[in-house]
């Protein structure tokens, strides 16, 4: 049943992620990203983490996807693109195939650690607790980065004096 | 849910996440629209934090760091997208393209 | 005598305040240049004092004093600092005073000058150098006082920075001396090596010791007499000192008088004792210094410019200098040099008068300008006779005291004749200069209707010069030197009269020989010139071939000019060629260029393009990943 689940959620995930790099209008490209992206928010369930599966959700599903799809908008010539793909997309091909290869390398020579039966949900308040306390330094240097960045994008973005 | 993924091994994860990344990879070294671009980058950055979660509940499920890190990861994320679009947007502008291999300033 | 430091130090800081300042100063400034160098005139008289209350009160061996200027503890310790002695003092008489009267004389004649605050201040500094180079007790101090006399000698020559004779005359002149001084600085290394020490002192008492090994004596002796040599243009680099007319008159009464060829014979002076040790070398100076006379006395003859004829009566002089140095006669030579600062700076400020006054310096455009000059024209002649050696002026006392010297010394009696030789003509061609300037048919009457004397602060200085060249020689009468304030006449004040046998005598065989030559000489000249100047044409037309070697200076120019450009220029041009070929073109290009080619192949690899930059990182990932695998095997 499980096992079912999973098959179906990598199924989602990797068709998803094949659509973002494959198909030629953008906007469908957008659409399969938050197909895949879902699917990960499915995994997450799969792996008791609730609270992750939520962030994904609210965060990709919704801000990151948004900004993703006003940008496209913006930026949308009239004609589209005849040409999707650069011209380098063989080479991509065979450096991501390569890549994939020295990663079944890895995964067949390494003896993997498993202590499952210890696995338990993680309840959100133990998360909470913990971001808070022993990890409240870093969560703060990354609300820090999050506020600077977005700052940052908008001078960036601004249109500036004299532009049109 | 109690003992579900005892039956899914761990490299079930590990391969799951490996493809993910080399589409994203794949995504990033072909695509011409920038903004295409940026979604495989997330991509990647989804398989990374698949495997984190992954790790984490089958290898240390009372400390849950990895998941604490896919926080991390999401907020950095969310920032480096806005960045990057801003950026674009700014190309966008300028150049009155957003295709990667059109902006070739920064050479000989 | 522990102040002496002041007197480079007044003119030094003229020089510094002019330079900064002399724009925005009334005058241009020349009355702080003139009362910085009164100041250090007036500074001499109380060194002057403890001099003669230390000799009278015993031994004296000069004073010095100095302080630490490096030191490499355990290695070396260099100090500077000053000397004084009898020959500092004299020099620094001479210096200061001539100096002084200079200056003011040229507030007249270079008045209205476009560089006039540049004029005095580099004379100032001229001066400070000079005293620096007089009262050093190292020859590191005296090689950097002795290098900026040449500095300032070049700038001064070339004053006149529009004229392309002045300019080369100049040039000329810093070349020629750079030989002996890259000499001197070769042999003061040397002695350096040898002994360890800069002080002089230290180094004659080592060198009369026999410490130094005779070859490298030998060798420093000579690398020092070319300094020596080159500064106060003995042949053969005498060349410089006849063109360096070019610049101001004042700066060349200066130069001859005072300020820079009289650098050479002080400096032997004080080294003679090194000089003497080495075998042959006293020969050696006396060679020189009589080629010198005999070459500059015939070039005298011939000479067509007023100043240049003076020139000429300089290298005379200073040949006369280094004969009776190499003589031993080291007060005769300096009290040449004392008279000589006098009559000479007389002759060139004269001169300059002269030429002031008509604006023309060619003998042969000049004429009949005694009574139009009724100042300046006594004062030339008695300049003029003066350095021909006429009874009772300075001159001849100085001149009858090197011949004595030379008489007593140990060297051949043919120096002697030589240079008794030398006599007549010398008055030869300083009267034939007064006859063909002042006296006889004026030749332009253009020139000769617009001549007028020149204004009193110009004649006041002749005059005074011309006072102490007829008194300056009487100083060798014990009578006057106590005169004076010392214990004795200039002998036995230049050596120490427990010293020896110093004092003044007559040989009255070689004194009424001199007399007589120089009469003879001079009546000679004015039958020569006199009048329509009829002999000297009908002499001039009779050899004809000596006529034109006097007049071009024996070609000596021609043959320099003529190695300079078949060796020095041939040999540079190879150099260049390496220079170019080998050092820019291999050395510096050849990288550059390697590099720029590199660059060209290298550059390719930056597309500029994002993509491509990603495929190389995903590349460079797989490799390491790859890598790492063939490690673990």
């Amino acid at each position: 049943m499980t096992l079912l689940f999973f098959y179906v959620m990598a199924g989602t995930i990797l068709a998803g992620a094949l659509g973002v790099v494959l198909v030629r209008n953008t906007v469908y490209a957008a659409l399969f990203l938050i197909m895949s992206l879902l699917g990960v928010a499915g995994l997450y369930i799969l792996l008791s983490s609730e609270f992750l599966a939520l962030v994904q959700v609210l965060v990709y599903g919704g801000a990151v996807m948004v900004l993703l799809v006003f940008a496209l908008m913006l930026t949308r010539v009239h004609e589209l693109d005849k040409k999707m793909s650069g011209d380098q997309w063989p080479l991509g091909a065979v450096a991501a195939l390569a890549l994939l290869g020295a990663f079944i390398g890895m995964w067949t020579q390494t003896d993997w650690p498993r202590d499952p039966d210890q696995v338990t949900l993680v309840p959100f308040a133990t998360i909470g607790d913990a971001l808070f306390n022993r990890w409240s330094v870093p969560f703060e240097i990354v609300s820090l980065v999050l506020l600077v960045a977005l700052a940052g994008a908008i001078i960036i973005a601004m249109q500036e004096e004299g532009e049109r | 849910m109690e003992a579900v993924w005892a039956d899914i091994p761990l490299e079930h994860f590990l391969v799951l996440s490996g493809m993910l990344f080399c589409i994203g990879v794949y995504g990033v070294l072909s695509r011409r629209n920038a903004i295409l671009v940026l979604m495989s980058v997330e991509l990647m950055l989804n398989a990374v934090s698949i495997n984190m979660v992954a790790f984490a509940v089958y290898t240390a499920p009372t400390l849950f760091i990895g998941i604490i890190f896919t926080v991390f990861i999401i907020a950095i994320a969310a920032a480096e997208v806005g960045l990057a679009l801003g950026v674009v947007l700014r190309v966008f502008r300028n150049r009155g393209t957003a295709n990667v291999d059109e902006v070739s300033a920064l050479k000989w | 005598m522990d102040d002496a430091w002041l007197l480079p130090a007044i003119p030094v800081a003229a020089f510094v305040i002019l330079l900064l300042t002399s724009q925005y100063l009334p005058r241009r400034g020349d009355w702080v240049a003139i009362i910085g160098m009164a100041a250090a005139f007036a500074i001499v008289f109380p060194i002057g004092k403890d001099v003669a209350d230390a000799i009278g009160a015993g031994e004296f061996h000069g004073s010095a004093r100095s302080w630490q200027w490096l030191e490499i503890p355990g290695y070396i310790e260099i100090r500077m600092g000053t000397f004084v002695d009898q020959i500092t003092l004299v020099m620094l008489f001479c210096v200061t005073l001539v100096a002084l009267l200079v200056m003011i004389y040229s507030t007249g004649y270079m008045h209205g000058d476009r560089r006039y605050g540049w004029f005095y201040a580099v004379i100032s500094l001229f001066v400070a150098s000079m005293l620096g180079l007089v009262l050093a007790d190292n020859l590191l101090l005296l090689y950097f006082s002795w290098e900026l006399v040449g500095l300032c000698s070049m700038l001064l020559i070339g004053y006149y920075n529009d004229r392309q004779s002045a300019a080369e005359a100049a040039k000329k002149a810093f070349v020629t001396t750079r030989i002996g001084d890259v000499g001197l600085l070769i042999g003061i290394i040397i002695l350096f090596t040898q002994t360890g020490t800069f002080n002089i002192g230290e180094i004659l008492h080592a060198a009369e010791a026999g410490d130094i090994q005779r070859e490298w004596l030998t060798a420093a002796a000579v690398c020092v007499l070319a300094g020596a040599v080159g500064k106060s243009a003995q042949f053969p680099l005498h060349v410089w000192l006849p063109d360096a007319m070019e610049g101001p008159t004042p700066v060349s009464a200066l130069i001859h008088a005072a300020t820079m060829v009289v650098a050479g014979v002080y400096l032997v002076a004080r080294m003679l004792p090194l000089f003497e040790v080495v075998r042959g070398m006293p020969e050696l100076i006396t060679a020189l210094g009589l080629t010198t006379t005999m070459l500059a006395a015939f070039m005298g003859l011939a000479q067509r410019d007023i100043k240049r004829v003076v020139a000429y009566s300089t290298l005379n002089s200073l040949g006369l200098m280094f004969v009776a140095l190499g003589s031993g006669a080291v007060g005769a030579a300096m009290l040449y040099l004392f008279a000589h600062a006098f009559f000479k700076a007389l002759l060139f400020l004269a001169s300059g008068s002269v030429i002031h006054a008509t604006e023309e310096q060619e003998v042969d455009k000049l004429g009949g300008l005694w009574g139009k000059l009724p100042l300046t024209a006594p004062a030339f002649v008695i300049g003029a006779l003066a350095m021909a050696g006429l009874v009772p002026l300075s001159g001849f006392w100085a001149k009858d005291e090197i011949l004595v010297g030379v008489d007593h010394g140990h060297l051949t009696p043919i120096v002697l004749w030589t240079l008794i030789v030398s006599l007549p003509i010398t008055a030869l061609y300083m009267t034939r200069v007064v006859m063909l300037t002042f006296f006889g048919e004026p030749k332009d009457h253009h020139v000769h209707e617009h001549a007028h004397e020149s204004a009193p602060v110009m004649t006041m200085p002749l005059l005074l010069l011309a006072v102490l060249a007829v008194v300056s020689g009487f100083v060798v009468f014990e009578g006057v030197g106590e005169a004076l304030g010392f214990h004795s006449g200039w002998l036995g004040f230049i050596f120490n009269e427990a010293e020896g046998p110093h004092h003044f005598e007559v040989q009255w065989g070689l004194t009424i020989l001199s007399v007589v030559l120089v009469v003879a000489g001079i009546v000679g000249g004015v039958w020569f010139w006199g009048g329509r100047a009829e002999p000297a044409r009908r002499a001039g037309a009779f050899s004809p071939f000596f006529y034109r070697m006097f007049l071009n200076r024996f070609y000596f120019d021609e043959v320099y000019q003529f190695a300079i450009d078949k060796v020095v220029l041939a040999a540079g041009r190879v150099v260049a060629v390496f220079d170019r070929v080998v050092v820019n073109d291999t050395g510096v290009n050849g990288p550059g260029e390697a590099t720029d080619f590199a660059a060209s192949l290298g550059k390719r690899q930056q597309t500029g393009l994002l993509p491509n930059y990603a495929l190389a990182i995903v590349v460079g990932i797989v490799v390491i990943a790859a890598v790492a695998f063939g490690y673990r095997g």
